[in-house]
C-alpha cells in the first residue's frame, strides 16, 4: 500500500539527524520502500492571498472576480467559477507564470493569464488539485486564516514527503507512529510516542458493545461522547490529512481519520440517535439483510459477512463500509465511537466478494485486511477521545472495551547462532540485543539461548527466521558476505521434450525462419475464423473468468490463429513471411489441469524471394508454394530423426488439394498445406498462405536415434528409369513399390522430373527416377544392376500397372 | 640420314608448339605429331618393324629421343598457356565486390527464447537444473501453499487472472494463470529430496494494465536450492554471479530488505547500473538512482519445508524470481516491453 508520509509529522516522534534523502535511503534499504521524496514544487508566484472583494461578474452569471490582496502593492482581480470563497477567506494565489496544476489533465503547467468572458483574469486561486494536494477541484482550497498574506506558499505550506510503498506483513507501519519506531532503530535514537490517557471503563444505559463471532472480532471496544458540535477541525488536522492525501470533512471524521494515520487503527463514529436499543453488536449478516451504504448503494449481504449492528439492524459492513443512516451529521451532538480488531483474512474475503478489496477498498478495510494488533484498540480509542475532546467538545459519559480471548503474547525463543545459520554471516550477542532493543523488542540473552518479545504491534514476528530479519536488515544486508555455495550438487536428470524442443528451435532458425512469440491468451473470436464455415479445429478453450480484455481472454487451443495475425500485420510492410512459433496449447481435461501441449507452427506467405524486398538483381522474386512448406518440414523431421508417418487424416481449415495430415492415436501430430483461401480471405492474407503445425511429443515419440554406418567404400552405379503410371497414383506409390523391390543394394531414388504430354498420352504421366545402386562389400557389377533393374521394373509393372521407358 | 629426319621433325614440332596461341592449337599439333593414327611419330614407329636389324635401335632411340622432346614441349606449352590464362584473368576484369550478394535467409530466435536460455545457461554453471511446469495453475500451488491464503493481503501483490475449464469447474480448487513461477518451488520440493538446485523458466500471467514495462502476460525465471547449510550468504553469491555473467564482471549488487509471503528473511536484488555506473541522475536505464531492481529473493519459509515434507530443523535454503523481459531490455536496450509481443518482424530481426 502506498502512503504519504509528511515529514514534518515524522519529526513530532522521533529527532531525525541525517538529511531527507539520507533518511529515505536507510529506510529503503532496511525498513520499507521510498518510491520517493516529494518536495513542494511550489514556485515563488504562489502566494498566500486574501479574498478582499467579491464581485459578480458582469458578462456571466456563474463566475465571480474576486480580488485577491498578495503582498504587493496593488491588488489582483481574478476570474473564478468557485463558489465556496467569502470575504476575508485566505486562499492560494497564484500569479501569471507560476508553474500550477492543470484542474482537467492534472498535467503540470505555467499558468498564463486569459480574458474569461471579457475580462482578463490577472492570476488564479487555487483548489487542491491545482495545487497537486489531491482530486478535490469543486472549490478553492481555503487556507488558515493565521497565515501571513503575501508569504510564499512553500514556505508556510511546503512539506517533504516520502511516498511509502508499505508490505502487508508490517500492519505497525500504517501509522506515523510505526514508521517513526522504525527511524528511531534506524538511527539509534529515541521514540515519542503521542500522549495518550488510559480510559477508565465507564458503563452507560446508552450505550453497550457486544461480540457475537469472537474469531471474526476479536476485540472491539468504544466510546459514548456527548456534547459534541461538529465544525470545522483545527488547521493542523487540516494540514496533515491533505499533506497525506485525505480530504479534510469535519471535526469528528477527520480526528477518527487522524488517528488512523498516526497509529494506524481506523475508527467509526455513528450518530448515537440512530443507535436503535443502544447497542452496537459486531454478528454475522441475517440471511437477506441488506444495507445501504455509505456510497449510496444498496447491498444484500451474504450471511458470512461480519457487520457492526444495532439491535435491530445492519448498521454497516464491519471494518469495510459504513452505512448511509447512522453516518456524522452537522446536528450530531452525541456520537458512538467505535474501535475493534477484525480478523483480516474474513475483511479480505468480504472485501474481495463486494468488489472493495485492494485499490478499490476503503482505507480502513485496506489497513483491516492486515493483522492490526489489537492492543491498539484502547490505545486508539484513548487517542482519538483526547482529540474530540480537545477539538470538538466531547464529553466521556461510556467506555467499553470487550476482549473475551486476550491474545497471547509471542516470545521467540531460539539460539544466538541461528542467525549465521541463516544469514551466513556472524553478528555478535551485544549487537543483537542492541538491534532488537532499538526496535523496541524486549531481549534477553541466556548463554547462547536468546529470547525475544515484539512489541505487541509487530504481529509478524513470530518465530526465528523472523527475528534473524530483524536483525539482518538493521545491521544491514550490506554487510552479508558474497559466497558461492558448496556441498553436493544434486543429480540432473534428463528433459527429452526441452532438449527436442530446443533443437527443433535451433533447427528451424537455421533454415531461415524467423521465431515470434505471441500472447498465449487470445480472442476467442478468432477460433471462429479458422474455417471457412466458421467450425472449430481445436477444443473448446479455457476462458479468463475476468480478462483484461476480451483480446485476452481465452488460452489458445491451437497456434494457427496468433500465426496468421501475426502474417497479416506483417505484410502489411514487407513482401514475404517465413516465421515459427514453439509455444504449448492449453487443451482442457476435465478435473485436472489442462493438457500443456507444446507445438510448433510455421508459416509462409507472400514472396520467399528476393529474400530482401525488391533485390532481384540476382533473384527474381518468387512466391512461397506448398513445397517449401514440405520442404522445411521434412528437413526438421530429418534434423530430428523422425520419420513422420502415421493414418492420413484430413486437415480441416486447409486446401484440401494441396494439404496433408498425420494422426497417430487419434491426434494430429503433423498439419501441414496451403491455407483454405477462404480462410485466408478472412484474415486479409494472400491465398498462398502455407501453415504447418506440429505437435511436439508425438515427434519425439516418433523420433529415433539414429544408427550410423561408415560412408560407402564401393562406387555407386546411377540408373535412370521413366516410370509411365496413371494420373491418380501418386508419386508415395512409386517410390514404395521401388523401395519393396530394390532391397539392400538401392541407395536412394530422386526425382529427376515429371512429364504429362503426347508422347505418353492422356490420363498418363511420366516419373523420370535415378536410382543409386551400391552394395557395402564390393563394386555392382553390370549383370547384378540389370538384375535389380529388371526387379524393380517388374514390380512397377505388377503393383501400379506401370510401364517403363528407358 | 633417317635419324637427321626424325632431329628434323622433332625440330620443327617443337617450333609450332612453342607457337600454339592457345589450347585448340596445341591440341591441333598434338594431334599432328603425336596423335596415335596419323600422327607424324606414330607413322615413324611403324616404320622400326621394317628397318634391316642393324638400323633398328639407332632408329627406335631416335623416335624415342624425338617423342620425348615433344612430349616436353606439350607439356611446357600446355603450362603457360594455363598461367597466362590464369594471369590475364587475375589481371582482367575487376567485379563490383561492393554489389548485394545472393542473400541467404536469416532466421533468429526470439529475444524472450534468447534470454530464457541465456538464464539456464548461467544458473546450469552453478549446478542448477532448468526444469519447467503449468501455466495453468491451481490456487493451491499458486498461493496457497507459498502461505498465501485465500483473503491474504499479499494477493494484491499478485493480480490474478482466473480461469475457467469448459468441462467444468471445481470451486473448492479455482484455476488461475500462475502469476510468477514461485508455485514450481512446491512442485519441485513435492518430487525431489534434497540437496535441490533449480531453475525454472516460464510464462507467467497478472491481472494489470500493461505499459512500456508491464505486461500482464510475461516471463520469469525462478531459482530454488535447497540443502543443509545454505544461507543468505550462499544466495548473494549465487545472484552476484549470475549479475556477472549477464551484464559484466564489475557489477556491484545491493540487497534491500523485501517481504514474500513465502520466504523468511526476504530481499530484493538490485545490480548497480551497467549503463551509467550510478553517474546519471537522468539515466533512462536505472532512472537515475544507479541500481536496477532485478529479483525477489529470500530464505524458503520454514513453514513451506514443512508443507512439502521437508524437516526444517536438517533443511534450509533459498529461492529467487526476476523478470526475462526486464533482462532483455536492460541487455539490448529494447525500448518497450509490449514490443516483444508485437512481432513486428522489422523489430525482432534486431536481436
Amino acid at each position: 500500500m502506498l502512503i504519504k508520509m509528511p515529514v514534518s509529522w515524522l519529526r513530532e516522534y522521533v529527532d531525525i539527524s541525517v538529511p531527507i534523502d539520507e533518511l529515505a535511503l536507510r529506510l529503503h534499504m532496511s525498513s520499507t520502500e521510498v518510491k520517493g521524496v516529494e518536495r513542494p514544487w511550489w514556485d515563488d508566484k504562489v502566494r498566500v492571498g486574501r479574498i478582499s472583494k467579491l464581485a459578480k461578474h458582469p458578462n456571466a452569471d456563474k463566475l465571480q472576480l474576486a480580488t485577491v490582496e498578495y503582498g504587493e502593492d496593488r491588488p489582483k482581480t481574478v476570474v473564478t467559477g468557485a463558489t465556496n470563497l467569502t470575504v476575508g477567506d485566505i486562499v492560494p494565489f497564484a500569479d501569471e507564470g507560476a508553474q500550477i496544476i492543470d484542474g482537467h489533465t492534472g498535467e503540470r503547467t505555467t499558468l498564463r493569464g486569459k480574458p474569461m468572458r471579457g475580462i482578463q483574469s490577472e492570476g488564479m486561486v487555487l483548489s487542491a488539485k491545482e495545487l497537486g494536494q489531491g482530486e478535490d477541484h469543486d472549490g478553492i482550497q481555503v487556507l488558515d486564516r493565521k497565515l501571513p498574506v503575501g508569504a510564499r506558499l512553500r514556505d508556510v505550506l511546503g512539506e517533504t514527503i516520502l511516498a511509502l510503498e508499505l508490505q502487508p506483513n508490517r500492519p505497525d507501519c500504517l501509522g506515523v507512529v510505526g514508521i517513526a519506531r522504525e527511524v528511531a532503530a534506524i538511527l539509534a535514537t529515541g521514540l515519542r510516542e503521542p500522549p495518550v490517557d488510559r480510559l477508565p471503563e465507564r458503563t452507560s444505559r446508552d450505550l453497550d458493545v457486544r461480540i457475537e463471532d469472537p474469531v471474526a472480532c476479536p476485540r472491539f471496544a468504544a466510546a459514548l461522547l456527548t456534547g459534541i458540535r461538529i465544525g470545522a477541525s483545527p488547521t493542523w488536522i487540516q494540514q496533515r490529512l491533505i499533506a497525506a492525501g485525505m480530504r479534510p470533512i469535519d471535526n469528528v471524521v477527520d480526528i477518527t481519520n487522524y488517528v488512523m494515520l498516526e497509529l494506524g487503527q481506523p475508527l467509526h463514529a455513528y450518530d448515537h440517535r440512530k443507535l436503535r436499543g443502544g447497542l452496537l453488536v459486531a454478528r454475522r449478516a441475517r440471511r437477506g439483510e441488506t444495507l445501504r451504504t455509505l456510497d449510496g448503494v444498496e447491498r444484500v449481504l451474504h450471511d458470512d459477512t461480519l457487520v457492526i449492528a444495532d439491535a435491530d439492524r445492519a448498521l454497516g459492513v464491519a471494518g469495510i463500509l459504513g452505512g448511509e443512516d447512522s453516518e456524522i451529521r452537522e446536528d450530531t451532538t452525541t456520537v458512538a465511537l467505535e474501535c475493534a480488531s477484525f480478523e483480516p483474512r474474513g475483511i479480505g474475503r468480504t472485501a474481495a466478494n463486494l468488489g472493495l478489496h485492494g485499490s478499490a477498498g476503503s482505507a480502513a478495510a485496506r489497513r483491516f485486511s492486515w493483522e492490526l494488533s489489537p492492543d491498539l484498540v484502547p490505545v486508539a480509542l484513548a487517542r482519538a477521545v483526547r482529540l474530540l475532546r480537545e477539538h470538538a467538545g466531547a464529553e466521556v459519559s461510556g467506555v467499553m472495551d470487550r476482549y473475551p480471548k486476550r491474545r497471547g503474547v509471542v516470545n521467540v525463543r531460539m539460539r544466538f547462532s541461528d542467525i549465521p545459520r541463516v544469514l551466513g554471516i556472524e553478528i555478535g550477542p551485544e549487537e543483537t540485543l542492541d538491534i532488537l532493543r532499538r526496535l523496541q523488542f524486549v531481549a534477553a540473552a541466556d548463554g547462547d539461548t536468546l529470547v525475544a518479545t515484539p512489541p505487541a504491534v509487530r504481529t509478524d514476528i513470530a518465530i526465528a527466521e523472523d527475528i534473524v530479519e530483524e536483525v539482518g536488515r538493521i545491521a544491514g544486508y550490506d554487510r552479508l558476505p558474497v559466497r558461492v555455495p558448496d556441498g553436493p550438487l544434486p543429480l540432473h536428470e534428463r528433459h527429452p521434450l526441452q532438449e527436442f524442443r530446443e533443437r527443433a528451435r535451433d533447427g528451424l532458425a537455421g533454415f531461415g525462419l524467423q521465431e515470434v512469440l505471441s500472447y498465449s491468451l487470445i480472442d476467442p473470436a478468432w477460433l471462429g475464423m479458422l474455417t471457412a464455415d466458421g467450425s472449430c479445429i481445436a477444443p473448446e478453450p479455457l476462458r479468463v473468468i475476468n480478462p483484461t480484455t476480451v483480446a485476452q481472454s481465452a488460452a489458445r487451443p491451437t497456434l494457427r490463429a496468433s500465426l496468421l495475425d501475426t502474417a497479416r500485420r506483417n505484410l502489411r510492410n514487407r513482401a514475404g513471411v517465413a516465421i515459427f512459433e514453439i509455444a504449448p496449447l492449453y487443451l482442457p481435461q476435465r478435473g485436472d489441469l489442462p493438457d500443456e501441449r507444446w507445438t510448433i507452427g510455421i508459416l509462409l506467405a507472400g514472396n520467399a524471394e528476393p529474400v530482401r524486398d525488391g533485390e532481384t538483381w540476382l533473384t527474381p522474386e518468387r512466391p512461397w508454394d506448398v513445397r517449401d512448406l514440405q520442404g522445411y518440414v521434412l528437413a526438421l523431421a530429418d534434423l530430428l530423426d523422425v520419420q513422420t508417418a502415421g493414418d492420413q487424416v484430413d486437415a480441416p481449415g486447409l486446401h484440401p488439394g494441396r494439404s496433408l495430415a498425420f494422426a497417430h492415436d487419434g491426434r494430429r501430430h503433423l498439419v501441414a498445406g496451403q491455407l483454405d483461401p477462404r480462410v485466408a480471405a478472412k484474415w486479409e492474407l494472400p491465398a498462398e498462405t502455407f501453415i504447418a503445425e506440429i505437435d511436439l511429443s508425438s515427434w519425439l515419440d516418433a523420433a529415433r536415434p539414429p544408427r550410423v554406418i561408415a560412408p560407402p567404400r564401393f562406387p555407386a552405379a546411377l540408373r535412370d528409369l521413366a516410370i509411365v503410371v496413371d494420373e491418380a497414383t501418386p508419386y508415395r506409390d512409386v517410390e514404395r513399390e521401388i523401395r519393396a523391390a530394390g532391397g539392400t543394394d538401392l541407395g536412394s531414388i530422386a526425382l529427376v522430373d515429371l512429364y504429362r504430354g503426347p508422347q505418353i498420352g492422356a490420363g498418363k504421366k511420366s516419373f523420370a527416377v535415378r536410382l543409386v545402386l551400391r552394395r557395402a562389400t564390393a563394386t555392382l557389377g553390370e549383370e547384378d544392376v540389370d538384375r535389380l533393374v529388371k526387379r524393380v521394373a517388374g514390380r512397377l509393372q505388377q503393383a501400379l500397372g506401370a510401364t517403363i521407358r528407358s | 640420314m633417317p635419324g637427321e629426319e626424325l632431329r628434323e621433325l622433332a625440330n620443327r614440332a617443337v617450333a609450332e608448339i612453342a607457337g600454339a596461341a592457345d589450347d585448340a592449337a596445341l591440341e591441333a599439333a598434338r594431334v599432328k605429331y603425336l596423335g596415335r593414327k596419323e600422327g607424324a611419330l606414330s607413322e615413324a614407329t611403324k616404320r622400326i618393324a621394317k628397318l634391316p636389324p642393324g638400323e633398328k635401335p639407332a632408329y627406335g632411340a631416335a623416335v624415342n629421343e624425338g617423342k620425348l622432346r615433344i612430349e616436353r614441349a606439350l607439356e611446357e606449352r600446355t603450362r603457360a598457356l594455363r598461367e597466362a590464362r590464369v594471369a590475364r584473368d587475375l589481371g582482367g576484369e575487376r567485379e563490383d565486390m561492393s554489389l548485394p550478394p545472393r542473400r541467404v535467409r536469416v532466421g533468429r530466435l526470439h529475444p524472450i527464447s534468447q534470454t530464457v536460455r541465456e538464464v539456464s545457461r548461467v544458473f546450469a554453471t552453478m549446478g542448477f537444473e532448468t526444469v519447467e511446469g503449468p501455466e495453468i495453475e491451481w490456487d493451491y500451488y499458486n498461493f496457497e501453499a507459498l502461505n498465501i491464503p485465500p483473503g491474504h493481503p499479499a494477493r494484491e501483490k499478485w493480480q490474478t487472472l482466473w480461469i475457467s475449464n469448459p468441462l467444468g469447474d471445481d470451486p473448492s480448487r479455482p484455476l488461475l494463470g500462475r502469476t510468477h513461477t514461485s508455485p514450481m518451488q512446491i512442485r519441485v520440493m513435492e518430487q525431489r529430496r534434497p540437496p535441490v538446485r533449480v531453475v525454472i523458466p516460464g510464462r507467467c500471467y497478472r491481472y494489470e494494465a500493461t505499459d512500456a514495462i508491464r505486461e500482464s502476460i510475461f516471463f520469469q525465471y525462478e531459482g530454488l536450492a535447497i540443502d543443509e547449510k545454505l544461507t543468505m550468504a550462499d544466495l548473494k553469491g549465487v545472484l552476484f554471479s549470475f549479475a556477472r555473467q549477464i551484464f559484466g564482471s564489475d557489477r556491484k549488487i545491493r540487497f534491500r530488505i523485501d517481504y514474500f509471503p513465502f520466504t523468511e528473511p526476504s530481499a530484493e536484488i538490485a545490480f548497480d547500473c551497467f549503463s551509467c555506473e550510478g553517474r546519471d541522475p537522468e539515466c533512462r536505464v536505472c532512472g537515475g538512482d544507479g541500481w536496477i531492481e532485478a529479483a525477489g529473493c529470500g530464505m524458503v519459509h520454514p513453514d513451506v519445508l514443512r508443507r512439502v515434507g521437508y524437516d526444517p530443523k536438517r533443511y534450509q535454503g533459498f529461492a529467487f524470481g526476476g523478470g526475462i523481459e526486464r533482462l532483455a531490455m536492460l541487455r539490448t536496450g529494447a525500448p518497450d516491453i509490449r514490443l516483444f509481443y508485437q512481432n513486428d518482424l522489422r523489430y525482432l530481426e534486431q536481436f
